[in-house]
C-alpha cells in the first residue's frame, strides 16, 4: 500500500510546486527531503493553517473522508461514497461540487487518492477532533444489523437517539430521579446502540450515527457558496446617499482636526485617546460616541493626527491635513476611504472592555488587527460580486464568509461593524456597494476619487435667506457659500440641503473674524435669491453696533489720578517710556510694567506715586510688623500669601535688626566647620551643602555608620554630636546618639553640616 | 433626480420650496402626514414625527402614499432608512384595535399576536385588561379605554379606537342659515371630523373655530357638553350658538363659577371643572349629568392635565378638539392624540388669508434704546427685576403714543403685562384699562363700547389673551409680554385676525427695549411669527419720529 509521502513523491514536479505555493509554511525554512516535506505537512501547525483557508466544500468533503474511514478498510474511502455521504446524489451540480472539493483538497495535500479510494493525510483527523461531522467514535461491539434494533427502539430511547443523531454525539447521562430517560439510556447501552464515554456521559457510536443518518455524514451538501439575495436599491439612491455619507464624513474628519489643533487632546499612558476626550469630540461634532470613534481612528489612519511626543504627549493635527484640505471633496473623500479599507485598526470596539475589564480607548496602539484590513475588502468584495444596488445584512455576508472559511469565521460584531462604517465612509449607500466604493476595490484604487465626484451633487451657489433667520441652500453649497455660511451661522439641518440659523452669536464670530458688517452683508447679498430679509439686515447691523464695544488688552499696572493736569506730558515724557504708557481715559494710563517699577520711575522723576491695592485701598508706606510662629504652636502654610504687602522688599528697620543679628550666628557655625575643632573628625571636611548633607545621611543610613552632625540650635547657637543617622525622611532625620544614648530628630533644615566618620575612628 | 420642489433631511424634516411650479400640489400631498414647523416666505419646514404619521395613518392614508408622495415630490433620492423608518412606524398603528365585541363588551383586539404580548407583559398596562379571551383578544374595562389607549401610545403601539361611540340623548340641533353659511374649510372641518367620529381640528384664531363647533353639533343632534377656557369665552360660545343654530337662550346652560345650570347643551369652564375642594373635584358629575352625545374642547392646546384624565373617562362620547395649534407649551400632544383623538382637519394661516377669510398681519417691533439713566438702572438690576425694568422703560409709553397717533381712529389694543403699566398707559392716551380684576359686566360693557367703535382704544391686560371677540381691532401694541411664550403671540395675534369689514392690512406692534432680556424675548416672537410666514421688519424708535410712514 502506497503511503503519503510516497504519494507525494509520486506528485509532478508542477504538482509540487503548486501545493507549495498553496501552503507556503511547508516551503519555508526549505525542506531537505520529499519525506521530511510529508512529514511538515502532516503537522499539526500546518494542518491547522492549510484548514484556515478551505471553504465549507472541501472541509465537508474532509470531515467526510475521515469520518467513513474509520469503517473502511485501510482507511481508504471510495469518492463515490463520498459524494453520497455528503448528499451530493445523482450528476447534478452537488456531485461535480463534491469532485471540486476533492480536487481541492487533493491539491492541498489535505487528502490524497489511490487506487482504493481515498485517504486523509496523517494528522488530519486529529485536527479535525474526535467527532469528525459530529459523529461519534469506532466502538467495537455493535452489533452488525442495526436496522430491526432502531426499529424496535421504544419511544422514549428513540428521542435519545435523534438528540444525539446529527452531533454533538455526547450526551449527558440522565439523573438518577430521571428514572424514565434512564431506563432509556440503559435499554440504549445493553443493545450496543449508546457507549458510556465516561462515568457521567454516553456518545453515540459512529456506525450507530451513520446508520440513523442514513449513511450520510452532512444533512446537506455545502459545495456551492451560498447567494443570499439581499435587497436592491435603485442606483440613484446609492449613489446620492453614498455621497452624502461622503461628505458627512469629510466634513466630520476637518471638524475633528480643527476642535484638535486649538485644543489637542492629552495622550492616556496606555497611549489611547481618554474617554473624556472623547466624550468632548462627540459633543463638538454632534455625533455619538461610536462614530465619534470612527471619526477619530479614521483621521488617525489618514495620517492626520498623530501623538506629537512632547511633554506631555497630545494628538496634534499633522501638516498632510493641510495638503489634504486642499484637494477637492472627491479627493479628500478618496484619502479617508483608502484609509479606512487599509487600516488595521478596530474601531468598532472603542467603549467596550479588554480581559482586564480597562476601557478600550480610541487611538490605542492595541486596538491594531492584522485582519482587518483583510476581512474589510472581504466584505466589501462579497457585496461587489452581487448585481450593482445590491445592499446584504451582516448576516447575509457571514452566510457567505462562513461557508468560505468555515474554520476562521470573523466575528458577527465585527462584520456588522465594517458594513456599518463602510455606510459612514460613504463606501455604501443604502447598504449597498456605490460606484466609487467598487472603484476603491480596484487595484489602484485611482479612480474612486472620480467616482465620487461623478456621485457627488451640482454644488449650488445660492441661499434662500428667510425673515426668520433662517438660510437654506437646497443642494450641497460651494466652497465659497460654505466657508461664509460656517463662519456666520448655526447649522440646523444637513442633508441634501443645508440649513442654517443666523444668531447674534453666529454673526458676532463672523465679525469677530475680521470682517465688517458692510462686507458680510454684500457678501450674503452675493449669494442670496432675492433681496436680503429686513431682520437679516436689521440682526447684522444692530451685532456690529454691539461688537467690539468692550475692548481689552493686556497690561503691567496702571497709574490714575483725580486730576487729569497731572497726566499731562507723562505719556510723552521721553524719560518714561521705557514704561510704554498708553491713556486710556483723560484720568488713566496703562504701563506695560508691573507697579513696582512704575513706582520707582515716577519716584524718581519726582512725584510722589502710591500704591493702591485691587480695591483701591492706598498701600501704606508705614513700617511693616513681623511676627513668627510662636514655639510649641506650628502653623502650616504660615508664609505670607502670594502677593500684597509681604512680598515687598525688607525695609523695615526691625527685621533689619533681625537679620544682623543672625549673620553673625550663621559666620560661627561656619567657622566651627571650617576648623574643624570639633574633637573626633581631625581633617573632615564637613558637608554644608544641604543636597550633599542629605546624601551623605542617606548613605551612612543604608552603611549604619556613625556621623558627625552640625546642628543650629532653636537658640542659633551650634552644636555639634556625633550620631548614628537610622532615618531619613519627610524633612526629618533620626538619629542615635550613641555616647548619651539617646535618639533624637531634628530638622534637616537645621542641619548644618554632616562630616561622615570613618569605622575606624570609632571612639574606644 | 428630479426637479422637484421638495427636499427630504435625514433628520426628518421636509424643507418646501413655496415658489416652486408644483409646491401646492406637493403640500396638498405631505400636508396629512407632515407637521408644518414653520413657513417663512421662501421654504416652508414640515417634520415627520410619528403623532403626524399616525394621524395620517387614522385619517386612512397608509405608508405607500406617504413614501410615494415623498419620492414623487423630492428633488434628491430620498434618504433609504427614513423611508424604511416611515413605513415602521405607520405599520405600529392599529395591530391593536379598541372593538365592541358583541358579548364581551371592549375588547382589545390584535392583528398581530406578538404586539399584544409585548404590550400585556408591559407593566403600564397592568390592570387596565381584564380577562385575556383568546390569543388575539382581552377584556379591556369601558372605564379605561382613555387610560389604555395613552398607555399604548406611549408603548409606542397607539391603538385604533373602533369600539364606536354612544348616540347619546337625542336633541335637535340646526344651523341657522337664513343669513349665513359655512364657509368650504369650515364644512370640510365639520365632515372631517364626524367621518373619523373623535378629533381635532387644527384652524387658526379668527378662522371661526365657533362656527365648527356649532356644524358638528348640527350634525350630531345630540346634548352637547362644551369646555371652555373662561367665562366671557362662554358667553361668546353662547351668543354664537343663538345667533347661528336654531337653538335658544333656554336650551343652553353655562356652567361656571357663577352658574351652575344644566341644559341640553351646556357650556363650562376649564376653570370650574379643575376646582377642587378637600382634593376632590367637586364638578365632575356634570360630565355624567346628561347623557352627552358630543363634547366639544375649546383650545385644545391649554387644556389642564385634569381635564386630560377627566376625558380619559370619556372615551364612548364623540370629542371634538378645536385649537389654532396642536404646539403645547407643555409638551401633552400625544395625550391629545390618545385622548381627544387624531387630527382630523388642518388649514394653515396663509392659506385661509389668502382666501380672505381672516385679515393679513403686518409685524413690527420697534426697538426703543433706553437713556442712560435708565440702562445704569437696568445694568445693575437683580437679574429677577430685569424683564420687569425692561418692560415698563418709560420711553414706551411715548412710542406707544406715536402709534396710537399713527392709526388715530383705528381701533387699537394695547396688550401688557403689568398692571401699573397699564393703568399709566391708560391715563397717558387717555384710555379705558381692562385688567383680571374689572368686572364681567364692565368688561362687556367696554367690548361692546369698542366693537360699536364708541371707543378705539383700550388698553388690556393678558385677560384678553383668551377668547375674546374683538371683530374690529386691527391694531395691536405689545408692551410687554410673558417671556415670548408661543401660544400667548398665537393668541395675539388671533385678536387681530378676525375678517376686517374693508380688508385692511392689521397691524401688530410690539415695543422692545434695546439691549436688555426685552430683546431677547422679542427675538422669540420674532422667530415665531416669521415662521408663521409673516412679514416681520425692525424699526428704531427713532427712525418712528422721523419718518411717519416707515
Amino acid at each position: 500500500m502506497a503511503t503519503f509521502s510516497e504519494h507525494l513523491r509520486a506528485r509532478s514536479d508542477p504538482e509540487l510546486v503548486d501545493l507549495l505555493a498553496r501552503r507556503p509554511d511547508l516551503a519555508n525554512p526549505s525542506p531537505s527531503t520529499i519525506a521530511s516535506l510529508a512529514a511538515r505537512a502532516g503537522s499539526r501547525v500546518s494542518l491547522e493553517r492549510a484548514l484556515t483557508g478551505v471553504d465549507a466544500s472541501v472541509l465537508q468533503v474532509l470531515e467526510s473522508v475521515v469520518a467513513l474511514g474509520g469503517d473502511h478498510a485501510g482507511g481508504a474511502v471510495p469518492a463515490a461514497d463520498v459524494a453520497r455521504a455528503v448528499g451530493a446524489t445523482g450528476d447534478g451540480t452537488a456531485r461535480t461540487g463534491v469532485e471540486d472539493a476533492v480536487t481541492e483538497a487533493t491539491a492541498l495535500a489535505l487528502l490524497w487518492g489511490d487506487d482504493a479510494g481515498l485517504h486523509p493525510s496523517p494528522g488530519l483527523a486529529d485536527v479535525l477532533g474526535p467527532y469528525p461531522a459530529g459523529l461519534g467514535p469506532v466502538v467495537d461491539d455493535v452489533p452488525d444489523d442495526l436496522a430491526p434494533l432502531l426499529a424496535e427502539a421504544p419511544p422514549a430511547a428513540r428521542s435519545v437517539l435523534d438528540a444525539l443523531t446529527w452531533g454533538p454525539p455526547v450526551g449527558r447521562r440522565p439523573a438518577a430521579d430521571a428514572v424514565e430517560a434512564r431506563r432509556a439510556v440503559e435499554w440504549l447501552l445493553t443493545r450496543g446502540l449508546l457507549a458510556r464515554a465516561d462515568t457521567a456521559h454516553v456518545v453515540l457510536p459512529r456506525r450507530v450515527g451513520l446508520a440513523l443518518r442514513d449513511g450520510r455524514t452532512h444533512a446537506h451538501p455545502e459545495t456551492h457558496c451560498p447567494h443570499p439575495t439581499g435587497t436592491v436599491h435603485p442606483e440613484t439612491t446609492v449613489e446620492a446617499e453614498s455621497a452624502g455619507a461622503a461628505q458627512e464624513i469629510v466634513r466630520l474628519v476637518a471638524a475633528l482636526v480643527h476642535l484638535w489643533e486649538r485644543t489637542p487632546p492629552n495622550v492616556l499612558r496606555s497611549g489611547g485617546l481618554g474617554v473624556r476626550e472623547l466624550r468632548r469630540a462627540a459633543g463638538a461634532l454632534e455625533t455619538d460616541e461610536g462614530l465619534a470613534a470612527l471619526v477619530v481612528e479614521v483621521a488617525g489612519a489618514a495620517g492626520f493626527v498623530v501623538d506629537d511626543g512632547e511633554d506631555p504627549p497630545a494628538f496634534s493635527p499633522t501638516v498632510d491635513v493641510d495638503a489634504w484640505w486642499d484637494t477637492d471633496l472627491a479627493a479628500r473623500w478618496a484619502v479617508l476611504a483608502g484609509a479606512w479599507l487599509a487600516t488595521p485598526r478596530t474601531p468598532w470596539v472603542v467603549g467596550g472592555r479588554d480581559e482586564r475589564g480597562e476601557l478600550r480607548a480610541a487611538l490605542d496602539p492595541e486596538l491594531a488587527r492584522p485582519w482587518a484590513p483583510r476581512l474589510r475588502r472581504a466584505v466589501l468584495e462579497i457585496l461587489a460580486a452581487r448585481e450593482p444596488g445590491t445592499a446584504l445584512t451582516a448576516d447575509d455576508v457571514l452566510t457567505v464568509l462562513r461557508w468560505r472559511a468555515p474554520r476562521s469565521v470573523p466575528p458577527p460584531a465585527a462584520v456588522e461593524a465594517i458594513l456599518r462604517e463602510a455606510g459612514h465612509l460613504g463606501v455604501l449607500g443604502a447598504g449597498a456597494l456605490s460606484r466609487a466604493g467598487r472603484a476603491l476595490l480596484e487595484p489602484d484604487a485611482g479612480d474612486a476619487a472620480a467616482a465620487m465626484a461623478a456621485a457627488l451633487p451640482e454644488p449650488v451657489d445660492d441661499v434662500l435667506l428667510q425673515g426668520d433667520l433662517t438660510g437654506i441652500v437646497p443642494g450641497r453649497p460651494t466652497p465659497a457659500l460654505a466657508a461664509l455660511l460656517d463662519r456666520a451661522t448655526r447649522v440646523e439641518s444637513r442633508g441634501a440641503a443645508l440649513t442654517v440659523r443666523f444668531t447674534a452669536q453666529s454673526v458676532e464670530e463672523a465679525l469677530d473674524s475680521g470682517q465688517s458688517a458692510d462686507e458680510l452683508l454684500a457678501e450674503l447679498a452675493a449669494h442670496a435669491r432675492g433681496p436680503l430679509p429686513q431682520p437679516l439686515e436689521y440682526l447684522v447691523r444692530d451685532t456690529a453696533r454691539r461688537h467690539g464695544r468692550l475692548r481689552v488688552g493686556s497690561a503691567g499696572g496702571y497709574v490714575r489720578v483725580e486730576d487729569p493736569t497731572l497726566l499731562a506730558g507723562l505719556v510723552e515724557d521721553p524719560a518714561l517710556a521705557e514704561l510704554g504708557l498708553v491713556r486710556l481715559a483723560p484720568t488713566v494710563l496703562a504701563a506695560q510694567v508691573g507697579p513696582a517699577a512704575l513706582l520707582a520711575a515716577l519716584r524718581a522723576r519726582g512725584l510722589a506715586p502710591a500704591a493702591e491695592r485691587p480695591d483701591g485701598q492706598v498701600v501704606l508706606a508705614r513700617p511693616l510688623v513681623r511676627r513668627v510662629p510662636g514655639r510649641g504652636r506650628r502653623r502650616r502654610g504660615a508664609i505670607a500669601g502670594a502677593g500684597g504687602p509681604a512680598e515687598a522688599p525688607v525695609t523695615t528697620t526691625a527685621a533689619t535688626q533681625r537679620l544682623r543679628s543672625l549673620v553673625p550666628a550663621l559666620r560661627r557655625a561656619e567657622a566651627l566647620q571650617q576648623s574643624g575643632a570639633a574633637p573626633g573628625a581631625p581633617g573632615a571636611a564637613g558637608t554644608p551643602d544641604p543636597v550633599a548633607a542629605l546624601a551623605t545621611l542617606r548613605e551612612a543610613v543604608a552603611d549604619g555608620r556613625e556621623v558627625w552632625l552640625e546642628i543650629v540650635g532653636p537658640d542659633g547657637a551650634p552644636q555639634r554630636r556625633r550620631v548614628r543617622p537610622v532615618r531619613v525622611d519627610g524633612g526629618r532625620v533620626r538619629a542615635v546618639d550613641s555616647a548619651r544614648d539617646a535618639e533624637l530628630t531634628v530638622a534637616v533644615h537645621r542641619i548644618a553640616a554632616v562630616t561622615p566618620i570613618d569605622p575606624e575612628d570609632a571612639p574606644s | 433626480m428630479t426637479d422637484g420642489p421638495l427636499i427630504v433631511q435625514s433628520d426628518k424634516t421636509l424643507l418646501l420650496e413655496v415658489d416652486h411650479d408644483q409646491a401646492e400640489a406637493c403640500r396638498r400631498a405631505i400636508a396629512p402626514f407632515a407637521e408644518l414647523e414653520r413657513a417663512p416666505e421662501h421654504v416652508h419646514t414640515y417634520r415627520l414625527t410619528p403623532l403626524g404619521l399616525w394621524n395620517a395613518r387614522a385619517a386612512g392614508h397608509d405608508a405607500e402614499q406617504v413614501v410615494s408622495a415623498l419620492l414623487e415630490y423630492s428633488r434628491y433620492p430620498v434618504p433609504h432608512a427614513l423611508l424604511v423608518d416611515v413605513a415602521e412606524t405607520m405599520s405600529r398603528f392599529g395591530r391593536l384595535q379598541l372593538v365592541s365585541h358583541p358579548v364581551h363588551g371592549l375588547v382589545l383586539h390584535a392583528v398581530d399576536r406578538a404586539v399584544l404580548e409585548e404590550v400585556l407583559r408591559s407593566r403600564r398596562t397592568a390592570g387596565l385588561v381584564g380577562e385575556r379571551l383568546d390569543d388575539t383578544d382581552v377584556v379591556v374595562h369601558p372605564s379605561e379605554r382613555g387610560h389604555l389607549k395613552q398607555v399604548l401610545l406611549k408603548l409606542g403601539w397607539p391603538a385604533e379606537d373602533l369600539a364606536g361611540y354612544v348616540d347619546g340623548e337625542a336633541h335637535p340641533i340646526d344651523l341657522d342659515t337664513s343669513s349665513w353659511s359655512l364657509r368650504p374649510y369650515q364644512q370640510q372641518a365639520v365632515d372631517g371630523f364626524w367621518h373619523g367620529g373623535s378629533g381635532v381640528v387644527v384652524l387658526p384664531c379668527g378662522a371661526g373655530k365657533t362656527l365648527v363647533g356649532a356644524g358638528a353639533m348640527a350634525r350630531s343632534g345630540t346634548t352637547t357638553l362644551i369646555l371652555v377656557t373662561n367665562t366671557v369665552s362662554a358667553r361668546q360660545w353662547r351668543d354664537e350658538l343663538v345667533k347661528r343654530t336654531t337653538l335658544t337662550e333656554d336650551e343652553i346652560g353655562e356652567y361656571s363659577g357663577a352658574r351652575k345650570e344644566i341644559r341640553p347643551v351646556t357650556i363650562a369652564t376649564y376653570q370650574v371643572l379643575t376646582t377642587k375642594r378637600k382634593g376632590v373635584y367637586t364638578h365632575l358629575e356634570l360630565l355624567d349629568a346628561r347623557d352627552w352625545g358630543l363634547v366639544v374642547y375649546d383650545e385644545v392646546h391649554l387644556l389642564p392635565a385634569p381635564i386630560f384624565r377627566m376625558t380619559a373617562d370619556l372615551q364612548a362620547r364623540r370629542r371634538l378638539g378645536l385649537t389654532a395649534t396642536l404646539v403645547r407649551e407643555d409638551g401633552r400632544e400625544d395625550e391629545v392624540f390618545s385622548l381627544i383623538g387624531p387630527k382630523r382637519f388642518d388649514a394653515p394661516w396663509k392659506d385661509i388669508e389668502a382666501q380672505g377669510y381672516i385679515a393679513p398681519a403686518d409685524c413690527v417691533e420697534v426697538r426703543l434704546t433706553l437713556p442712560d439713566r435708565d440702562r445704569m438702572l437696568y445694568a445693575t438690576a437683580e437679574p429677577e427685576e430685569k424683564y420687569r425694568l425692561a418692560a415698563t422703560a418709560a420711553g414706551k409709553n411715548r412710542v406707544v403714543e406715536q402709534l396710537v397717533a399713527k392709526h388715530e381712529g383705528d381701533p387699537t389694543l394695547i396688550i401688557g403685562q403689568y398692571l401699573d403699566q397699564l393703568e399709566e398707559l391708560g391715563e397717558h392716551l387717555d384710555a379705558p384699562v381692562l385688567t383680571g380684576a374689572t368686572t364681567v359686566t364692565e368688561r362687556q360693557r367696554l367690548y361692546d363700547a369698542f366693537r360699536a367703535g364708541e371707543i378705539t382704544k383700550l388698553v388690556v391686560s393678558k385677560v384678553a389673551n383668551f377668547s375674546i371677540d374683538l371683530p374690529e381691532a386691527s391694531v395691536a401694541i405689545q408692551v410687554s409680554g410673558s417671556f415670548g411664550s408661543r401660544q400667548e403671540e398665537a393668541q395675539r395675534l388671533g385678536r387681530l385676525l378676525r375678517p376686517k369689514g374693508d380688508g385692511r392690512t392689521a397691524h401688530f406692534y410690539t415695543v422692545v427695549a434695546r439691549d436688555t432680556v426685552d430683546q431677547e424675548f422679542a427675538a422669540h416672537r420674532q422667530r415665531f411669527l416669521a415662521e408663521q410666514g409673516y412679514a416681520y421688519t425692525i424699526v428704531d424708535a427713532e427712525d418712528l419720529v422721523t419718518d411717519p410712514n416707515g
